[in-house]
């Protein structure tokens, strides 16, 4: 099999309705969560998904875990079309394609023990009564660096740090011995100096068991040392996609210098002028015409307004659209 | 398939049941209800035991037996019929309990599973189920009770049917709302995730979940079911051929115990009834203290008495706005060692200066914020140290003279504040209630000129200030609470975690706001954050802190090039640097220390990569670097001086 094909995302699209502007009006409106984005990923691939919040990072993973029904649009998992598999059909995919959720506080079901968090999904696959299911979970466990085991296996969580939770819903996660991890913001809740043991644990576990994380983030920082391929959402829409170095270091688009521009950088010495755009992503109802950045783009031209800007390639891995690449 | 976790040992529920007594042991209401059903229960199940007469016996019963008063013979008297009212009491609990137990069980499997396939499936079900729900709680139960054991035979077991199938309605609400905000909670969609099946689910994470609330239900369903009995009897609808203490409260009636002044046949069973109700209700407030306990809100409480009167003591530093000296501060409670939440804090503050407050999640950043203004919760004590603002300090000056500084002189951000915002009045309202609350003698008809005008300081446009708190995106909500802050032009701000829920765009644009606020009024501010990016974008100066106490105290410059305390150095490295991609994150292993059971050492000893014997027994003092005003807390400061 191809491994340029193991996962493949073609104009994917999300629109939820959102009742009608007035009481009789026919027309409902729309929110435009995820408008038409495209991507392949690797095996063993890291990419991280970056975008201010409503930009649709969350309802694309939902998409992809096929939690959310796209509206349009196919994904492709080892070549199979999965964009609208049942739940019956779906369950096998399901355990190669695993997620963990942001807020490592409410994801866990505070009256379970962690032992049977970390083995309820092999009791949901039918694993339940594997011999080696108790190794199976102490491995996960001790992967996920909860180690050793046994000192948490009986804990609640509500006895273990954010950071150790985190761990546990990365070792329920790995104990199906997925091959995709979907990460969305797995550390913006947690303390600086627990959030790289997390990052640093994704990081490794790409190697040593040859994973590919899809990881999804408001803060380009975070991911900055160990992503391969960065894609810069706004709006729906994927308007930068590319090498790590490529995005960091040759910003095309607008909205990525900006977002570059604002991380913050942990040296006074470094100060320097930031590009601070002006109001907030706007409502995804009533999408901006033309560039949908136009509105907030400090160096917008007249012609954003009209036309949208299509994906300009500009290198074999970097494309970004906006009009003024378009030679 | 089958959907149990079936690791559930028998430990864990042993000890579960251990932790639910020991906290249940603590509400003294719950515990008396308990032990009054226990009376009630022993009796029902010894009845042969402890009744002196067999159940209605009528033997040997003479025209004089009726009504006799309580004596040796029959300690409550004799009724009607010439039978020992404590013998029928004592088999009259059988039926109560009877009555309350299977109609409550009905009850509740009706409810429960109503409110669940409800709460868990929504949609067409929910509409359906929840429709038939309110048109059942509209129709007064008693009176339909009345209605349908008055057309059927009224047997005992058509009496539990009725009042079971008639009294679940308010069991289905509550199991139904329980189920929609456990549903919601991540760990469902998690589980979703991991591909349980919904029958899993609706087992594994929902049940456990509802189950408190549904036994807390239970208890009063019972306790509803009884007094509903109770009175059909009474009506002289029970069942003729059982004695429940509403049938003998009937018989008592209407067999002239009034006109005989046999007050025992009235008395004895009708304090039975309102014996177990009150024992039930007691039982069931004492399981939902336990099972659903509310949070512990954090109440801004003025903390007690100030140390201490005498204003002996002076700032050191001449042309400060702001001094805090030595401060510590621990949260005491009954039968808990004390916390030392903050221990031994200094600082300064001149006009127009931004200092940096980092450190990771508890800390004490926002206790030794609070304590500035003495709004510790009622558990937190100033134990040592002065606070000077304006020469003045605060720790000694009465709760009215204090009045006068808070808001005006020094105002605060609280943490996680702009998700209060009162979701039913427009953001403007609640801007023009701070300003009356806090500066009463400025005039009302200047007031929503100001509004406007505090808005406009904070980027907020005239046409957004009549919108309400969820039409303002994070972002605003947290500039409307800085608009408040500034209501009164106080001296000083302290933003308590002011970005931390935000997007870096929207962090960038509240940094900015802070900054340009600085400049054009000439407010210090205090800047509460665990993120050492913002601090080094924005402060003059920065407190490092670490369980409770300085690690490290610099301006700006000097933290970030010259940091001389391992923590410093240790969270600096952890911080991602765009500016060196690629370049492995280390983290500190392990996790801040518990403050009620501190290391004997360094607070810092058990994560510190440098840590050498000296750290483990004895606490650093803090030591002064050079002479600008650096200092660290560290034994490696001191052997290198
Ligand atoms: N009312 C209270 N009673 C007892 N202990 C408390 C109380 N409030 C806070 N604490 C404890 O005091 C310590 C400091 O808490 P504080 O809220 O000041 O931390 P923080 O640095 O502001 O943390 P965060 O970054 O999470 O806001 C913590 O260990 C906390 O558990
Ligand atoms: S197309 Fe125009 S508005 Fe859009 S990003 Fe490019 S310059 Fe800005
Ligand atoms: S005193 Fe010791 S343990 Fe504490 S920070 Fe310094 S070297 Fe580390
Ligand atoms: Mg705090």
């Amino acid at each position: 099999m191809s491994t340029e094909h193991f996962l493949e995302v073609q104009g994917l699209k999300k629109h939820f309705e959102a009742g009608r502007p007035a009481l009789f009006s026919r027309d409902v409106q729309k929110v435009h969560a995820v408008d038409g984005v495209g991507f392949t990923l690797r095996r063993s691939e890291v990419i991280a998904l970056v975008g201010e919040s409503g930009c649709g990072k969350s309802t694309l993973a939902l998409l992809l875990m096929g939690l959310e029904d796209p509206t349009a649009g196919t994904i492709k998992f080892e070549g199979q079309d999965i964009t609208h598999l049942n739940d019956h059909e779906r369950k096998d995919l399901r355990r190669k394609i695993q997620m963990v959720f942001q807020d490592p506080y409410e994801s866990l079901n505070p009256t379970q023990t962690i032992e049977e968090i970390v083995t309820e999904p092999l009791v949901v696959h039918g694993f339940a009564n594997v011999p080696d299911r108790r190794e199976r979970v102490v491995k996960a466990m001790e992967d996920a660096g909860l180690k050793p085991a046994e000192v948490y296996m009986s804990r609640y969580p509500h006895e273990l740090s954010g950071g150790q939770r985190q761990r546990v819903v990365i070792a329920a996660a790995l104990v199906l011995e997925p091959e995709i991890i979907l990460a969305d913001e797995p550390v913006s809740m947690l303390d600086v100096s627990i959030r790289a043991e997390v990052i640093n644990l994704l990081a490794e576990l790409r190697i040593t068991r040859q994973i590919a994380v899809i990881f999804i983030t408001h803060d380009l920082g975070s991911v900055g040392f160990f992503a391969d391929r960065v894609a810069v959402m706004y709006l729906g829409r994927i308007v930068e996609i590319g090498t790590m170095l490529e995005v960091l270091e040759n910003p095309q688009h607008p909205y990525t210098k900006a977002l570059i521009s604002v991380i913050p950088v942990p040296n006074p010495r470094l100060r320097h002028e930031r590009i601070i755009l002006k109001g907030e992503t706007p409502n995804p109802i009533n999408v901006p015409s033309g560039c949908r950045f136009h509105p907030r783009c400090p160096v917008a031209i007249e012609s954003c307004k009209a036309s949208d800007p299509p994906m300009v390639t500009l290198s074999k891995t970097h494309q970004s659209a906006c009009l003024l690449l378009v030679k | 398939m089958q959907t149990t976790l079936q690791n559930t040992s028998p430990n864990k529920t042993a000890s579960q049941l251990f932790n639910f007594w020991e906290s249940f042991k603590k509400s003294g209401t719950g515990v008396v209800g308990l032990y009054m059903i226990i009376v009630i229960l022993i009796l029902a199940i010894f009845a042969p035991l402890i009744a002196p007469y067999d159940e209605s016996s009528t033997a040997n019963v003479g025209i004089s037996d009726i009504y006799q008063p309580p004596s040796a013979q029959h300690w409550f008297g004799t009724d009607d019929a010439g039978q020992d009212v404590f013998s029928n009491f004592v088999y009259g609990a059988r039926v109560s309990l009877t009555v309350g137990f299977f109609a409550a069980f009905i009850s509740l499997i009706i409810g429960g599973s109503f409110g669940l396939i409800a709460g868990f499936f929504g949609g067409r079900w929910e509409t359906s189920l929840m429709r038939f729900t309110d048109i059942m709680l509209v129709i007064p139960d008693l009176p339909l009770t009345v209605v349908i054991v008055a057309l059927t035979k009224p047997s005992l077991f058509n009496i539990i049917l009725v009042i079971g199938l008639l009294g679940w309605t308010t069991t289905a609400r509550v199991v139904r709302s329980q189920t929609l905000a456990v549903k919601s909670r991540k760990f469902i969609l998690r589980a979703r995730a991991i591909g349980a099946s919904k029958p899993h689910i609706v087992i594994n994470h929902i049940l456990p979940l509802v189950m408190p609330i549904l036994v807390v239900q239970g208890v009063l369903v019972i306790s509803l079911a009884i007094l509903n009995e109770s009175t059909l009897s009474f009506i002289g609808l029970g069942d003729p051929s059982v004695l429940s203490w509403g049938q003998m409260l009937n018989y008592a009636f209407g067999r002239g115990a009034l006109s005989s002044g046999a007050w025992w046949a009235l008395l004895v069973p009708g304090l039975g009834i309102v014996w177990i109700v009150l024992g039930l209700t007691l039982l069931g407030q004492g399981l939902e203290q336990v099972l659903n306990p509310r949070t512990d809100t954090h109440h801004l409480m003025p903390s007690r008495l100030p140390l201490s009167k005498e204003a002996l003591v002076k700032p050191l530093h001449q042309n400060t706005l702001f001094e805090v000296q030595n401060l510590s501060i621990h949260y005491v409670g009954e039968g808990k060692a004390p916390a030392h939440a903050v221990e031994d804090v200094s600082f300064t503050l001149k006009e127009g200066e931004l200092m940096g407050l980092v450190g990771e999640s508890g800390c004490g950043k926002t206790t030794l914020m609070l304590a500035l203004l003495r709004l510790l919760p009622s558990a937190g004590q100033i134990v040592n140290g002065k606070v000077f603002f304006k020469g003045k300090d605060l720790t000694s000056l009465s709760e009215e003279e204090l009045n006068e500084i808070r808001w005006r002189g020094i105002s605060i951000v609280f943490q996680g504040a702009m998700n209060a915002l009162n979701p039913v009045r427009t953001v403007g309202d609640q801007i023009t209630e701070a300003v009356m609350k806090h500066e009463p003698k400025f005039p009302k008809e200047n007031i929503p000129a100001r509004v406007t005008q505090l808005l406009e300081l904070v980027g907020i446009t005239a046409d957004q200030r009549d919108h309400f708190p969820h039409q303002y995106s994070g972002g605003m909500r947290q500039r409307a609470m800085i608009a408040m802050a500034l209501a009164c032009n106080p001296d000083v701000i302290i933003a308590d975690e002011p970005t931390t829920a935000l997007d870096v765009m929207i962090q960038a644009q509240i940094l900015e706001l802070l900054d340009n606020l600085r400049k054009k009024l000439g407010l210090a501010v205090i800047f509460v954050t665990h993120d050492l990016g913002i601090v080094a974008e924005l402060c003059d100066k920065v407190l490092v802190m670490y369980g409770g106490v300085t690690a490290e105290y610099a301006d700006v410059d000097t933290i970030y090039n010259n940091p001389k305390h391992p923590y410093t150095q240790e969270l600096l490295k952890a911080f991602p640097d765009l500016t060196k991609p690629k370049k492995k994150l280390s983290s500190i292993p392990g996790y801040p220390p518990r403050l009620d059971a501190l290391p004997a050492g360094c607070r810092f000893a058990p994560r510190c990569p440098a840590a050498f014997e000296r750290c483990h027994t004895e606490q650093p003092a803090l030591h002064s670097i050079g002479n600008n005003n650096h200092i660290a807390s560290c034994h490696l400061v001191e052997a290198s001086k």
